[in-house]
């Protein structure tokens, strides 16, 4: 329904209510140069292209609306709103996608790995030197960050059977651990409850 | 092994259902004892995990003494993350460089007077040869590479950058005494001379920030504060590093410390895609 | 916790150092690095540029291209199967893993219907409609783990993971949608701000119209006479027991379709939504209902 412009029939707009002064060839045009009742589209006329489609005459300034106050279809519209905050994770009988909620007994630990704002635990694999360096760093740590290094470092020797690298940074507490460890932590921390 | 140890977990799991408190925004209980200091406990919607909340004391400035009105809870996720020092930096840095335009100008060959003419024919004069008087290379030419005027040094920084910076900030003012919190910005006198007094009494340092929920601050403290050029007051949402930093005490009133505690915790807690994506300019 | 507690430590040695302010701070050591032209031994000589010619001049050749020889990527036939791929409708993939573990944290609500809009508002998947992404591809990793009754609408979808989606009860159904409606459906708010009407779906073009129409892909077009019965021969195919629909609590739910023209669950097209007033401006004339009936 909108006013189409195009270049090939631009002079074409001149003509527009001058019938009489069209020339007898004026189908070369490629306009149809009839003013009637064009903003009706159901009475629709396939035009093999918008160059070809008349321009619109007659155009409705306003057409009427029902204002519906408190609709019932609100509903639909909420639902599509973002969320204000991350949802909290509701206790539910099973997860299948194998993710855990933290425990309350963790919170006594001398130590604590808090969860991401997504729900998740902040143990993440960075990889340098195209792939030639995996550190698998442990972040968001707080309490005594010494002790947790000390169990990480004899879990790993454990689980790994070898001596595992780590690295310590208080102030921003986090802990690097040399190699591809991810999985490995994860379970240590579903363990532990963080 | 292990997978025989989380599945046991994960069967535990089973019977502990975990109990949460979730509360609908900050609904706080307030218990007063016999000698009249209430003493806050707060329900956040975000209650803290492992930290412990801060105790700060709710202070007034209706006397030139000091009184304490009751204790008050402050999230540690907000008022006690670690300091960060260069977070803290680069906040100040950023505020002071977004604003920047350089105007520093000088003129090129082309815009210095004259110099349209060669001086001397190329050769035969045994002389170097050159093409205007106004080449960089002579005295009194242009200048090459100098600084050109309206060069903007504008950037954003990251937002959870700029969120660190205030809770580093809040934090380090809070660790270092250098945060009050008052229940209230009434005073008695309009004086000026009242708010030095208090000011010099309570050893708060001579520049104070008052920080403030709404825009309009009772009269008295407006009055007083109009010829103090180093007592400002600012609503809560012109808070800012450079500022916290450049006076030497922050003080703010109970509502004001909520909000800010508010408004950080929702940022740390919700999606925040939108705010992350790079900063383009007709972004409005 | 005590003294070794990180944060407790940092701000109690913050405590007995002079008060922060503008003049005290700074970055950490080594963090900006300047950079300076090297003299003499400290990479001095040619300054890292090498000897002569476009290593030196800074003017690289573009790529390919061989100094006048005919160069290889012309000198070998071409590799057809590639042609036009930057025209091609992508579908951004998100696995049956991925879709559980969101439905797991809350992010999801399957009491209620799924679509693109609920997952983009969940903020753990993203698509680009401007890059010539058409919608979701629901892939089938984690197909075994799957245990949601949903009802979904997504754009691409495989038969394994059709029959995990079913067996657990839930329907599926694949839908095409345009870019202008896939930049509503990722971000309704800020379409709802502008106070415009919401438009008509556009119909699949031509080569995915057969796609659509399958039953056996679950298209939005198809027959639901023919859907019911291909839910029934995919049971058998992968020998699991069709859940019936008729019989189950969330049935309502279950059922709940978008017309072929319909963007929003809900919402038909030509409404206004205002979000202010919490109203919705449905239009009367009769114009605008046969323009916007489907």
């Amino acid at each position: 329904m909108a006013t189409v412009w195009r270049s090939q029939c631009a002079f074409t707009r001149f003509f527009i209510g001058k019938i009489a002064q069209i020339p007898n060839n004026s189908s070369d045009l490629g306009t149809k140069l009839s003013l009637g009742p064009l903003s009706v589209p159901w009475v629709s006329r396939n035009y093999s292209n918008y160059a070809h489609s008349p321009f619109v005459s007659k155009v409705k300034e306003q057409y009427e609306f029902d204002v519906v106050k408190n609709p019932p279809e609100w509903a639909y519209v909420e639902r599509l709103l973002p969320f204000d905050t991350i949802p909290a994770v509701s206790p539910k009988e099973k997860y299948p996608s194998g993710w855990i909620p933290p425990r309350e007994e963790a919170r006594n630990l001398p130590f604590f790995v808090s969860r991401t704002k997504n729900h998740e635990l902040p143990i993440y694999l960075n990889v340098t030197f195209r792939g030639m360096r995996k550190i698998t760093q442990i972040r968001k740590i707080d309490g005594d960050i010494w002790l947790l290094n000390d169990e990480i470092k004899a879990y790993l020797k454990e689980a790994a059977k070898r001596y595992v690298e780590t690295r310590v940074h208080e102030l921003g507490k986090f802990i690097e651990v040399k190699g591809d460890y991810v999985n490995v932590l994860r379970d240590w921390a579903y363990i532990k409850g963080f | 092994m292990t997978s025989f140890l989380i599945n046991a977990f994960k069967r535990l799991h089973l019977s502990i259902v975990p109990n949460r408190i979730i509360s609908s925004g900050y609904a706080t209980a307030v218990t007063t004892s016999a000698d009249a200091i209430s003493v806050t406990q707060k329900e956040w919607k975000f209650p803290p995990v492992y930290t412990k909340p801060r105790e700060v004391w709710i202070e007034s400035l209706a006397t030139v003494e000091e009184i304490k009105l009751g204790l008050f809870e402050l999230h540690p996720l907000v008022y006690a993350a670690v300091p960060r020092i260069d977070i803290i930096h680069r906040n100040v840095v950023w505020q002071k460089k977004y604003r920047w335009v350089s105007w520093a100008q000088t003129k090129t060959r082309a815009e210095v007077r004259g110099g349209g003419r060669k001086p001397w024919p190329q050769k035969g004069l045994g002389r170097a040869r050159h093409g205007s008087i106004r080449s960089p290379l002579w005295r009194g030419g242009g200048i090459a590479h100098g600084p050109r005027s309206g060069k903007t040094h504008f950037f954003m920084l990251p937002f959870h950058l700029r969120i660190h910076g205030l809770t580093s900030t809040l934090s380090a003012k809070l660790a270092q005494d250098d945060l009050h919190i008052v229940k209230d910005l009434e005073i008695p006198s309009d004086e000026p001379e009242y708010l030095i007094d208090l000011i010099e009494n309570r050893n708060w340092g001579p520049s104070v920030l008052i920080v403030d929920d709404t825009d309009i601050a009772p009269r008295n403290i407006t009055v007083a504060t109009e010829t103090l050029p180093h007592v400002n007051i600012m609503p809560v949402y012109g808070l800012n590093v450079y500022s916290m930093l450049k006076h030497d005490t922050l003080l703010l009133t109970l509502s004001a410390a909520e909000k800010i505690e508010e408004r950080i915790l929702h940022h740390l807690h919700s999606i925040t895609n939108e705010q992350q994506a790079e900063f383009k300019l007709n972004q409005i | 916790m005590g003294s070794r507690q990180i944060t407790e430590k940092s701000l109690s040695m913050i405590r007995s150092l002079p008060r922060i302010s503008l003049g005290n701070i700074r970055d950490n050591p080594g963090s900006k690095i300047t950079q300076k032209r090297g003299r003499g031994q400290h990479r001095g000589d040619k300054h890292g540029a090498g000897n002569k010619g476009s290593g030196q001049r800074q003017n690289y050749m573009r790529l390919g291209y061989e100094t006048g020889n005919n160069p290889f990527y012309l000198r070998v036939p071409s590799e057809p199967y590639y042609r036009g791929h930057h025209h091609r409708r992508q579908y951004p993939p998100l696995s049956l893993l991925e879709l559980q573990s969101l439905i797991d944290k809350d992010r999801l609500d399957v009491t209620k219907p799924i679509d693109i809009a609920s997952i983009i508002k969940s903020g753990l998947y993203n698509m680009f409609p401007d890059q010539k992404q058409f919608g979701i591809h629901l892939t089938d990793e984690g197909l075994d783990i799957f245990a949601a009754k949903i009802n979904i609408e997504v754009q691409w979808a495989s038969e394994q993971v059709i029959a995990a989606i079913e067996k657990n009860g839930g329907v599926i159904t694949t839908a095409y949608y345009d870019p202008h409606s896939l930049f509503l459906l990722k971000n309704p708010k800020k379409f709802f701000e502008t106070g415009q009407a919401i438009p008509r779906r556009m119909i699949p073009p031509p080569d995915v119209i057969e796609y659509y129409t399958n039953p056996k892909t679950r298209g939005y077009l198809a027959d639901p006479e023919k859907i019911s019965h291909e839910r029934l021969r995919l049971a058998q195919k992968y020998g699991y027991e069709l859940p019936e629909l008729e019989n189950d609590v969330s049935y309502n739910m279950l059922i709940e379709r978008k017309d072929p023209r319909q963007i929003f669950f809900g919402l038909e097209p030509g409404w206004v939504i205002n979000l202010k007033d919490k109203c919705i401006l449905k239009p009367r004339d009769e114009e605008l209902l046969r323009f916007y009936s489907s």
